[in-house]
Formats: structure tokens, sequence, C-alpha cells
């Protein structure tokens, strides 16, 4: 059987442990609750543009020559991996590196396929398996629509200008604090929107209809990826937050066990005392 | 009538009010109740609403009061929709 000091250090070195991953459950909660509030903010703003978006362009002529909705055959593919900058979510940032990696390897095979990162994790590991155009991790320093926008931008540029065919957004969708769902969607060229009743045939457009969509097709797509960022910032703190309350649960088992373990050993080195003492006094009374 | 003011952050505004002065992108514009249905692109300017209005605290530090007590939110740009009596400028 061990011995006790032994089993002492380690009874409170789990405990430590668990102090740790506890409040980091704690904080991970508060800061998903900021997050949710976050996503629950901005949606208003995305379903409205994305209403408004459909009913101009479901009366509009299909193809309106838009600079974004040029499907070219795919050469060169770009994808934008978001995951944390940070470590200890559970399989949070692997999943995505996997989702990336699947769709270099299969779903465009033969492809020239780089990476965008968004987020340090996957700047660290696929920065090993291909090439990172660029690393935009510092956006969750100051997580703000404008900053977003930033790096849209540059992703519009980047497709415009014929650096890249296809743009592919891999990153967590949040459900619930639990529960996180890899998503693979396409960001350019745009997804034509699906056909909806022609609702908007008296509005007075100001300047023209085509206009409008041409002006609120970036504003869309700069929406598309700060909702994102938002989901993936929240599933992060949701994931680290079921992660580190498993830590928990299971530290505090781990501690149980040896506090029972330490309990016996002690009994045991008793029993032996008293036997030995017994076992004395016996010889002596001889 | 009742308007919406929706920025990518929260909604900054929502409420019935008199009316609503927009830059539009082809010069600044007033609209009333029952105006025609609309939609418009916003440049750099400011949004004026005029009624009598509250706004929640946590964003009172985004809007003005003009010299004549109407209430004033500065944009860089956005998209305004009335129809059918309900107005929603989405703000950035």
């Amino acid at each position: 059987m061990a011995n006790l000091k032994e089993i002492r250090n380690r009874i409170s070195s789990v405990s430590s442990t668990m102090q740790i991953t506890s409040a980091m459950k704690m904080v991970s909660a508060a800061k998903l609750k900021k997050a949710q509030d976050a996503i629950t903010a901005m949606r208003p703003y995305a379903n409205k543009l994305t209403e408004l978006l459909q009913s101009l362009s479901g009366s509009l002529d299909a193809d309106t020559g838009s600079a974004y909705a040029d499907n070219r055959p795919i050469k060169k593919v770009l994808v934008v991996a978001i995951t944390s900058n940070r470590g200890l979510c559970g399989a949070f940032n692997t999943n995505i590196i996997k989702q990336s990696t699947t769709l270099a390897t299969e779903t465009f095979q033969g492809k020239q396929v780089d990476y965008m990162a968004i987020g340090k994790k996957a700047n660290d590991i696929l920065g090993k398996k291909g090439r990172i155009v660029a690393n935009h991790s510092d956006v969750f320093d100051h997580l703000t629509f404008e900053n977003v926008a930033f790096i849209a931008e540059e992703m519009m540029e980047l497709f415009k200008n014929g650096s890249y065919d296809r743009i592919e957004l891999v990153y967590n969708k949040f459900k619930n604090a639990a529960t996180q769902i890899v998503m693979s969607e396409q960001f350019l060229p745009i997804v034509p929107a699906t056909e909806t009743q022609g609702s908007s045939s008296d509005y007075i457009f100001e300047p023209s209809k085509a206009d409008i969509v041409e002006q609120l097709i970036p504003k869309s797509l700069k929406t598309q990826l700060y909702k994102a960022v938002r989901d993936s910032f929240a599933s992060e703190h949701g994931a680290r937050m079921t992660a580190m309350h498993k830590a928990t649960d299971n530290a505090t088992e781990l501690r149980d066990q040896l506090k029972l373990t330490y309990n016996q050993a002690r009994q045991a080195a008793i029993t032996n005392e008293i036997l030995e003492i017994v076992g004395g006094a016996e010889a002596l009374n001889n | 009538m009742y308007l919406e003011i929706v920025s990518p952050e929260a909604t900054l505004f929502a409420g019935e009010v008199n009316s609503v002065t927009v830059p539009g992108i082809n010069g600044e514009f007033q609209m009333l109740n029952d105006h025609a249905p609309i939609v418009s692109l916003l440049q750099k300017g400011k949004v004026i609403v005029d009624g009598d209005i509250t706004i929640e605290e946590e964003y009172e530090n985004k809007f003005t009061k003009n010299a004549k007590g109407k209430t004033v939110l500065s944009i860089i740009s956005g998209t305004v929709e009335m129809k059918d009596n309900k107005i929603i400028v989405l703000a950035d």
C-alpha cells in the first residue's frame, strides 16, 4: 500500500487542480452569458438585412453581374478557419482543424487550398499543414463589428481580384452551452437568395434597385462573417465551460477515491501498531 | 408610426414616433405617417427623430438632443425601409 505522505500530497495537488478548473468554469460561464447576449443583440440586424436583400434580389433579374456572385471554375480555394486563441476547451478547436483538412483533402482534392486563420490555434496547427494567407487572431481582443468588417473586406478583395475562386468558412455554430455544431459554409461567391414572392414591387427606390443590392451585398457578407465569429466566440466559452465542468467532476471523483485509500492506509497502519503492541505485551506476560 | 433603429451590435431604439428625418443618398428627407413604401440607402449624416420617446440608458450616449429638442443619432452609412407605417433603420 502506498505510503501516507505520498497520498496526502496527491490529494492536495488534485484539490488545487480542482479549484483552478472550477474557477475557469465560473469565468467561462460569465463570459458565455455576455457572448450570448451579443448574439441576441445582433440577430435583428442580420435578419432585417437578409430579409431586405432577399425581397430585393427576388424581384431582380437573376444575373445582376455582381462581382461577388461570379461562379468561376474552382482552382484556388481559401479556407477560413475560426478557432479560439486558447486551449482547454475540449474538442472545440480539433473539430475545426479536422473539418478544414477534410475540405482541403477531400472536397477540394487536387485544388490549391490555402488557409486564413482567425484564432491562434488554427494558425498554429494549420500552419504546419499548409500555407496561411493571413492570421487575424487579434480580432478576439476587441470583438467589434468594425474589426470583423475589415477582415471581410480583405476576403472580398481576395475573391474579387481573382486570388481565390472560392472562399469557405469553417466555424463552430452556437446551439447551446453544451453543444456546438461544426459549420462549413460557402462565403464567396455568394449563394443566390432563394426565390421569394415579389412583395417589394410597390416600393420607391433611392437610388435604383440594382444599386441598393450592390451596396447591400458587401454589408450582408460582413454581417455573415461577424455572425460566424460571434457564434464561434460564444461556442468557445460554452465548450470551455463544459470541459471544465467535466474536469472538476473528474477531480472530485479522484479526490474521493484518494481519500478512501488514504483512510484505509491509515487504519491499516494503526491496526498494525496495535497488533505489534499487543504482541509485545503478550510476549512479556509469558 | 413605429420606428426601429438597428445596428450590428444592438437594437438602439424601438418605439412610436411622429416623424423621422434621414440622410438619404440623394439628399435628406423626412418621413411622416402614411409615407409611401420606400427603400433607400443612407449616407453619412444624422437621423433625426421627433416624438415623445425614451431611450434605454445603455445606448443614451449614442444619441444627442438638438436645439428643437429632437433626438439625433449620427450614422456613417445605412439603409432605411418604410412599409405600412413601420420604419426600420439599419445603421452602421
